[in-house]
């Protein structure tokens, strides 16, 4: 029986701002800080670079930058990239393709299911993140919203179980209730990744506007604050599992290792299974990694389902953990 | 003066600074064992860029090369002492030598970005941005929410 007339929204919120606040002081926050800035920093470096290359080598024979040139060839290097990334293409297709030999249905295992998708959809999505959009910060998004869910656990392993661990929640639940605690630091939790995600993609997006100049402003704006909001919101069921792991075992250590080998393992599995039996692919869908790139569908239906999906796994785990952390020994 | 509890984040920053002198260390090594065999480097196999990379780095000056070095000496020293402070939670030993190694950190990342071609990491690019990350993070950090806790 989970009790949630218990909540006290005053208390949530006061939990929440202060451990939001006190997160680097705490430690997982800094070492999260360090993290997703240098991983995200090193995956715009290395989708920016090339282009940065070219953009020097057109200077020096050319004189000057010729940038209807530099985003055609983006579209060029990236469509096939975007394609297998995307899960549309799988890795023999796209090498069919270049050769004249096209197979159009063949999915490769991080693709959504293959009702959902067809050849021109297929390729309007490509040609949306690639041509309508800026395709630089498109890649970019693309590989934050593959990598950051490994990085978010580093943030949220120790939610309750440091202070489990060391019986100091008994003297926090002589002032508040368990719900005031479980969902104020996931609140909390969820703040300073919202944070740490608007700084990292504002530097990013500052530095492709003013530095490297291809994309219009608006558009880059744009276009940034949806794959902020992307980012942010696909965060939100990886914390909330690592709210549950938190919940439920007494070591930090061992939260922070359980929490990685859920979130990896879960893709792992799909994969090294999908290999042996096409069912087990759908074990990807226990988490977030099945539809994830859907929040950079062209449709809105579609991002906006996956942003929903998101909210739906994450109050689905969320009280699954808060369902333990209620009834335990603490 | 009562003794404050250590707290979490100041244990990860030494930390970080422990594994960062380390890594000052190993390119302290990689890079006198690449300038003691860049002269003899074979160039004929490479590719343009490749070899304009070598080229820049056989035609650095002495005075680049003792910048280099003198460089990540003063900050892998920086980088452990500071580290050491903060364990201790020492005034002079982790606030002021960890702000004397996050101005050095800064003022390095943009002498480098300036003086080095292109071909050798030099010129603003993101990874200069990265090399920023953590001297800014140690500056603000140290003068802000640790700054009560480096007072033995």
């Amino acid at each position: 029986m989970i009790h949630l007339k218990t909540l006290n929204a005053a208390h949530i919120r006061l939990i929440a701002v202060h451990w939001s606040r006190h997160a680097v002081r705490g430690g997982a926050g800094l070492v999260y800080l360090m993290i997703a800035l240098v991983f995200g920093l090193s995956v715009a470096h290395m989708v920016i670079m090339p282009v940065e290359q070219l953009m020097t080598v057109q200077e020096r024979e050319r004189g000057q930058v010729d940038p209807e040139a530099v985003r055609n060839m983006i579209i060029t290097v990236g469509e096939p990239i975007t394609q297998f990334v995307l899960g549309l293409r799988s890795v023999e297709e796209i090498a069919q393709q270049d050769t004249g030999h096209e197979q159009p249905n063949a999915r490769n295992f991080v693709g959504p299911p293959q009702e959902a998708t067809n050849d021109a959809g297929s390729e309007s999505w490509t040609d949306f993140l690639l041509e309508d959009r800026p395709a630089l910060l498109s890649a970019i998004f693309l590989l934050l919203l593959f990598g950051m869910p490994f990085a978010i656990s580093f943030l949220a392993f120790n939610q309750v179980t440091g202070d489990i661990q060391s019986h100091g929640l008994r003297y926090l639940l002589l002032r508040t209730e368990r719900g005031n605690i479980y969902f104020g630091r996931f609140l909390g939790t969820a703040a300073f990744s919202t944070a740490v995600t608007a700084v990292l993609i504002a530097i990013i997006t500052l530095y492709l506007g003013l530095r490297i100049q291809i994309y219009p402003a608006a558009a880059l704006a744009g276009w940034a604050i949806h794959g902020f909001l992307a980012v942010a919101i696909l965060m939100l069921p990886y914390i909330a599992v690592c709210s549950i792991v938190s919940a439920s075992v007494d070591s930090p250590f061992l939260s922070l290792v359980l929490a990685k080998l859920i979130i990896g393992g879960v893709l792992l599995f799909a994969f090294l299974g999908g290999l042996k039996w096409e069912a087990v692919k759908l074990v990807k869908y226990l988490l977030p990694w099945g539809w994830q790139n859907h929040l950079l569908h062209p449709e809105p239906s579609h991002w906006l389902a996956a942003g929903l999906a998101c909210l739906l796994y994450t109050g689905v785990f969320l009280m699954l953990g808060y369902a333990r952390f209620d009834t335990r020994d603490l | 003066m009562q003794e404050r509890e250590r707290p979490g984040g100041l244990t990860a920053l030494a930390v970080i600074n422990f594994v960062f002198a380390g890594f000052s260390v190993l390119s302290l090594l990689g890079t006198a064992a690449f300038f003691t065999l860049v002269d003899n480097i074979p160039t004929d196999q490479m590719d343009a860029a490749q070899r304009a990379q070598i080229e820049a780095l056989q035609n650095l000056g002495t005075g680049a090369l003792v910048f280099i070095f003198a460089i990540n000496l003063l900050s892998g020293l920086l980088l452990l002492l500071s580290g050491i402070g903060y364990l201790k939670q020492q005034k002079v030993l982790g606030w002021m030598v960890g702000n004397a190694y996050a101005v050095v950190s800064i003022v390095s990342s943009v002498v480098s970005a300036m003086m080095f071609a292109r071909e050798l990491g030099g010129g603003f690019n993101i990874m200069t941005i990265v090399g920023l990350v953590y001297p800014i993070l140690t500056l603000v950090l140290i003068n802000t929410t640790f700054k009560e806790d480096l007072t033995n």
